[in-house]
């Protein structure tokens, strides 16, 4: 189990993490989440060891992580931190051999993810001559290649087709089956909702929201109606704790304060013709993440 | 399990070394190192009129002068640089046949007659231009000859005429007891052959930090740096780079070397009979002289000592490239922050060519202590007699001072600089780094 706990670190009289903790068990793929700036880097650092936090402790199975750990990591980064004049083999080697892995096994194991990513005529070629969606295969490779017991995923979508993003998904999905510890960031909430079992959702440095991501829809109060069907917008608006109305295609989206308004809407559209849908929706993670992170701003500003 | 260390050596090494660009610029490297010491033979390949004639043909019409020109000829002809392929020749032939007979650039005529008033006069007959030099000595040796059969005319004896004759004899006297006749000879080494081996060195210093600096900045700028650090530790990456540069060095190194034995052999075999450069090197040569003067006693030690000094600067550099390039950005940021560096070396290399001319300047003495420059300034100061073997171990134990401290702090300065990607407040983070 990977245990982060009340981690603080600063830089000056900026706090990039203040007071962190959050606990991820074995096959479970926990989603780390933040604008650009909000303290994910830094945590991902400070979890690979590269940072030392000013306060607070990362353990993984009990032990700090240290060098005799970092074998069993691998670490996906946001940008390529792919060297681009090497070949795919030796840029492969390099990091599989860094791992710990004998020269023989990261040969043997680039050539299955080559294949199964369907790249294997790339295996000599250089990183620079790659696309960016392939260049991002080679990383994600390098960050499996030694099948981690901790794999830490920071937007491992970026750049890819949604051919390749389902390729990734599975391949996800498939080393959280074998047991495998996966944090995982993104700005796409639609994979982090598709992942996620857990998250945090960090601003400044701070969690602003964490938790169980069905317990955390389920507690957000706010609720979404969507309603097919002749509907008047300005009548929608007039009805008590009423948010938003959008007009979708052949769809009208209703944002409410909470449950205690779902009757009002209800016996609104009883009055309409022409209905043909009425589901009242749990919100979006999308929706729930620019709600909290914009009233977190809000208070700190 | 691979060792990590030997393995991040060793793909530091491979990635300098297995490329087309290092095996192009050192075949150039070979190619222009041997052609350098060939240079002469090369030029003579490609034909001109710069050869010396093979014969000079002398028609002596007073029938007195030929010896004794010959005599003078010899006395003079070891200025030119192949005196043994030279045939001298009396003719009888009339001295319109023999010009009728010249069909090349290899023969000149000699022509030596009595004008009216029975003085001798000469004429040199040529196809082409005459080198410079023979010239001058055929012409010396006519003169000569003119002057001691005047002189035997006037009745002066043979071994008054010698006298007169005869080289005068200089005696050289310095009266500073302290320097010698021989240090003439050092100050000749340090101008031509001291240079030599000192521009390889700045050169591969060269080749060191950028080496270092670019490797370090590559891993950096495209965020390797992060995989690599989440699996070695900083301090095994940062010596990694430290010996893979180093090692670096001393294969080019070995590469010159073997160019520079191979032009000198190559050399042996083939060089130019005829064609003289004004300064020759042969290695037996410059070792005569070297024992003469009585600096091959003291290069005995000086050259353990240089190369010490060499290994120890060597390892200098390469730490506080590797500091520097930790802390910057961007390859452009490190090319601005290894000019200093590279001029520390130059300044080096300057004040040591410097050391003859401001013989016992306290100065570059002060300066022959600072590493970075010790090893181009000591083993010079030291060969010259300027300082002695206390100030050189001074200058030793400096260095070795200097990449202890390096080592300590710059592990530290390391460790946040690689990660750090921003040039806000950068020194005051690397002072805190230091810090610890």
């Amino acid at each position: 189990m990977l245990k982060v706990q009340n981690i603080t670190k600063s830089y000056g009289d900026l706090k990039a993490v203040d007071n962190l903790s959050f606990e991820v068990k074995e096959g479970e793929v926990f989603g780390l989440l933040g604008v650009n700036g909000a303290g994910k880097t830094t945590t991902f650092r400070i979890i690979m060891g590269l940072l030392e936090a000013d306060d607070g402790t990362v353990t993984l199975d009990g032990k700090p992580i240290d060098y005799n750990m970092t074998d069993k990591i691998g670490f996906l980064t946001e940008e390529r931190s792919l060297l681009l004049k090497m070949t795919v083999f030796d840029q492969v080697m390099y990091y599989g051999v860094l791992k710990g892995m004998n020269k023989i096994e990261v040969e043997r194991e680039l050539d299955k993810w080559l294949k199964r990513f369907e790249i294997e005529e790339y295996k000599h070629r250089k990183i620079k001559e790659l696309s960016k969606g392939n260049q991002q295969k080679i990383q994600f490779i390098t960050a499996i290649i030694n099948n981690p017991k901790l794999l830490i995923l920071d937007e491992p979508f970026a750049g890819l087709d949604p051919m390749n993003v389902e390729m990734f998904m599975d391949t996800i999905r498939e080393v959280e089956r074998n047991g495998s510890i996966i944090i995982f960031s993104s700005h796409r909430m639609e994979h982090v909702e598709l992942f996620c079992e857990k998250l945090v959702v960090l601003v400044r440095g701070q969690a602003v929201l964490e938790g169980n991501l069905k317990d955390i829809k389920k507690n957000y109060r706010r609720k979404n109606i969507i309603i097919n069907g002749k509907v008047d917008k300005e009548e929608l608006l007039k009805i008590e704790g009423v948010l938003e109305v959008n007009k979708k295609k052949n769809e009208t989206e209703v944002k409410i304060q909470d449950d205690s308004c779902v009757d009002k809407v209800f016996e609104y559209i009883t009055k309409c013709k022409n209905i043909t849908k009425f589901v009242v929706e749990e919100p979006s993670l999308n929706e729930i993440f620019v709600s909290k992170v914009g009233e977190s701003y809000d208070k700190q500003i | 399990m691979t060792n990590k260390f030997k393995y991040l050596v060793g793909v530091s090494l491979r990635k300098k070394i297995k490329t087309k660009w290092f095996a192009i610029i050192n075949i150039l490297l070979v190619v222009i190192i041997v052609g350098l010491a060939n240079i002469d033979t090369i030029i003579e390949s490609f034909g001109g009129d710069f050869s010396t004639p093979a014969e000079i043909i002398v028609k002596d019409e007073t029938g007195e002068v030929f010896d004794l020109f010959v005599s003078n000829f010899e006395q003079a002809q070891t200025y030119l640089s192949d005196p043994e392929s030279l045939k001298m020749i009396e003719s009888n032939k009339e001295k319109e046949k023999l010009v009728e007979e010249i069909d090349n650039n290899k023969t000149i005529i000699v022509y030596i007659k009595q004008d009216s008033d029975n003085y001798i006069s000469a004429e040199i007959i040529s196809n082409s231009y005459v080198d410079n030099v023979l010239y001058q000595i055929i012409s010396s040796a006519i003169n000569t000859s003119k002057y001691t059969i005047a002189m035997e005319k006037s009745n002066i004896d043979i071994a008054e005429l010698a006298h007169i004759n005869a080289p005068v004899t200089i005696n050289r006297t310095i009266l500073d007891e302290s320097k010698s006749e021989q240090e003439e000879t050092m100050n000749f080494f340090m101008g031509i052959v001291f240079p030599i081996f000192i521009l390889p060195f700045f050169m591969l210093i060269v080749f060191l930090v950028q080496m270092i600096g670019g490797e370090i900045n590559e891993e950096k700028t495209t965020r390797s740096m992060e995989i690599i650090i989440s699996n070695v530790s900083p301090k095994t990456h940062f010596m990694s780079k430290i010996v893979a540069s180093n090692l670096f060095v001393f294969i080019q190194a070995s590469i010159l070397l073997v160019a520079g034995f191979l032009g000198l052999t190559v050399r042996k075999y083939t060089a130019a009979s005829t064609f003289s450069l004004g300064a020759d090197f042969d290695i037996k040569q410059i070792w005569e002289m070297l024992v003469s003067s009585g600096m091959a006693s003291r290069l005995i030690y000086i050259i353990p000592i240089t190369i010490l000094m060499m290994i120890l600067s060597f390892l200098a550099y390469s730490l506080l490239a590797g500091i520097l390039a930790s802390m910057t950005t961007s390859i452009e940021d490190f090319q601005q922050v290894q000019t200093p560096i590279i001029l520390i070396c130059v300044a080096g290399y300057y004040l040591s060519m410097l050391a003859p001319t401001f013989e016992g300047s306290i100065f570059i003495k002060i300066i022959s202590y600072i590493p970075f420059m010790s090893a181009l300034i000591s083993p010079p100061l030291l060969l010259l007699g300027q300082i002695g073997i206390l100030d050189v171990t001074i200058s030793i134990v400096i260095l070795i001072s200097a990449i202890y401290i390096m080592l300590k702090y710059g592990i530290r300065i390391y460790k946040v600089g690689i990660l750090n990607y921003s040039t806000t407040r950068l020194w005051s983070k690397m002072f805190k780094a230091a810090r610890g």
